[in-house]
């Protein structure tokens, strides 16, 4: 269970240029669900993601993991919460050029020092999962955008997270992708991952696996949309 | 005489460190008045925020006081060869009366320091911040202690005059004066002998037993653990007072504990002082960071952190006697029948 209170975030505070990117946001999202934060450009959907994803603290408000108050938490431990607990899908993967699938796959398990032929059995565990594994190693700049997505699902997958964040998943997929993708997650939300989006692609809002959505604009929480109300494992 | 680059260094250092200070000063206030891990209000996540920047702040202050207390005492050493009357370090610091007392000085800033990077390192190992108040208060503590030393070593190193005929550390360590060091330095050598080991071993093993021994949260031992080290530093001071240094001069009269800091005695009293400093300040820390085991989030560390403290402790202590005894064991002078 993540839990925010009363979050507050002030780009350049104290400056002439200073900017309130989010305005007192509290919300609760739910585990082993699929939740949508959705809004206009400027709306602070990537903000509350980062901090959510605990990438950035908040200038004011508290963010709970599971009752733990992580926002407190020096940076030292924060690191090892965001390797350990969170997986992360950036909108253009920010996959590593020049470097094969597996081993862009397996980056994220290299600073914790884990034995190499562990994170590559892993890594090619998911790509097996993910139906990829004809592609192991090829280079990523030769894989399609599907395929790139799909390598960036399973290094986000790498360490096992409980929580899954992706900042505007198929922005950069057409139609048959961006289905493929939205599968992926509720396979993965089934499993028990907490999944959480940033979107305004009405193929993700409106899509049926999506359980709750989270409306923003200019900061603030203007409505919240509970669809799915059950928990995702007992339904 | 002020314009020699290990003063400059000194004097440079000390105002460094009274600045970064001077500037924690108001962050360290609003901390110890404000700090609350239940709040999320936009002062108490600035003060986490700027906790990082002041912690990294005094850590570079205290580190830098530790380097500057080898390099006063290698400066005072340096420098006695342009004073007349001047052998050692002594000489250098009798040249005027701040010498000494800046000495003390950046002795008692040295272990407040040590004291503090202890403190600083066991809360940075806990998940919730239980002694930043303690270590931010203490800072306050130390803010007038390092102003006594700028001072002191300011009016000390700016007041040294090369035509003022000073005085050698014969007159200050010899049997016949009055003073305490003369005292120590009298004192029969078999007698020191029995203090100086006696006084370390007990030490060492305190420190053994709490470095290495099973693991205790109680705070007996590691407060037992700091006052031996205490008893430990003054008996080793004693005993290089009134033997050790004999052994190394291989002279049953030069008990100057600065002579041994000098080349032609091929700079072995740094062997000795900086395992005795090291463990001396480590088995403080042990003591001192024990006293914090009961506060939540640091059940454990602070057990952990003391005991690696004290693992110091009983490494340097016992380099420091090794060092010693192989010095006396090489030396062709017959104390004892």
């Amino acid at each position: 269970m993540l839990e925010l209170n009363n979050i507050r975030k002030a780009f350049n505070q104290g400056r002439h240029n200073e900017h309130w990117a989010l305005r007192g946001i509290d919300l609760e999202i739910p585990p082993a669900r699929i939740s949508v934060l959705k809004g206009p450009s400027g709306s602070g959907k990537s903000t509350l993601l980062s901090i959510l994803g605990c990438l950035a603290r908040p200038t004011e408000g508290r963010v709970r993991l599971d009752g733990e108050d992580i926002s407190a938490l020096p940076e030292r431990f924060l690191t090892e919460i965001r390797r350990r607990r969170f997986g992360f899908i950036f909108q253009q993967f920010n996959l590593v050029r020049g470097l094969s699938a597996i081993d862009n796959i397996i980056l994220p398990g290299i600073p914790d020092g884990q034995p190499r032929a562990k994170l590559l059995a892993r890594g090619e565990q998911l790509l097996t999962e993910l139906q990829l594994d004809h592609r192991r190693d090829a280079a990523v700049e030769w894989l399609s955008g599907g395929e790139q997505q799909r390598v960036a699902i399973c290094r986000a997958l790498l360490n096992d997270p409980t929580v899954l964040i992706a900042d505007e998943p198929t922005a950069n997929l057409d139609s048959k992708l961006a289905g493929e993708f939205l599968l992926i997650l509720e396979r993965l939300a089934q499993a028990g991952r907490t999944i959480i989006l940033t979107s305004h692609d009405p193929l993700v809002i409106e899509a049926d696996i999506v359980d709750q959505v989270f409306s923003l604009r200019d900061g603030r929480l203007t409505g919240v949309e509970i669809r799915h109300p059950a928990f995702r494992l007992t339904r | 005489m002020i314009f020699q680059p290990a003063i400059i260094a000194l004097l440079l250092a000390a105002a460094l460190c009274m600045t970064m200070m001077l500037a924690a000063t108001p962050f360290a206030v609003q901390l110890i008045r404000h700090w609350d891990l239940r709040s999320g209000s936009e002062r108490q996540l600035r003060l986490e925020r700027l906790t990082y920047l002041f912690s990294m702040l005094m850590m570079l202050v205290c580190v830098l006081q530790v380097l500057s207390t080898l390099l006063f005492v290698f400066n005072a050493e340096r420098m006695s060869i342009m004073f007349v009357g001047a052998m050692c370090a002594v000489g250098t610091l009798n040249a005027n009366v701040y010498g000494f007392p800046a000495l003390y000085a950046q002795l008692l800033l040295f272990f407040a320091a040590t004291s503090w990077l202890a403190l600083n390192r066991v809360d940075n190992g806990a998940r919730n911040y239980p002694l930043i108040r303690a270590k931010y208060a203490f800072m306050l503590a130390l803010l007038p202690l390092a102003a006594l030393v700028l001072y002191l070593q300011f009016n000390f190193f700016v007041r040294l005059e090369p035509d003022v005929i000073t005085s050698c550390c014969g007159s200050m360590f010899s049997e016949d004066a009055d003073t305490i060091a003369s005292e120590l330095s009298a004192l029969p050598p078999r007698q020191a002998m029995l203090v100086f080991y006696l006084g370390l071993a007990s030490a060492i093993a305190l420190a053994a037993w709490q470095g290495w021994g099973k693991p205790a949260r109680t705070r007996w031992r590691a407060t037992a653990v700091g006052l031996s080290s205490g008893l430990a530093f003054a008996a080793a001071l004693t005993g290089l007072l009134a033997f050790v240094a004999l052994y190394i001069y291989e002279h049953p009269h030069h008990h100057c504990p600065f002579c041994i800091l000098k080349a032609e005695y091929h700079y072995r009293g740094y062997l000795l002082y900086i395992p005795l400093f090291a463990a001396a300040a480590a088995g403080l820390g042990a003591a001192l960071v024990a006293q914090f085991g009961r506060r939540q989030g640091l059940e454990q560390l602070a057990a952990q952190h003391s005991a690696a403290l004290a693992r110091i402790a009983a490494l340097g202590f016992t380099l420091f006697v090794l060092i010693a005894t192989a010095m006396i064991a090489s030396s062709r002078l017959i104390l004892l029948d």
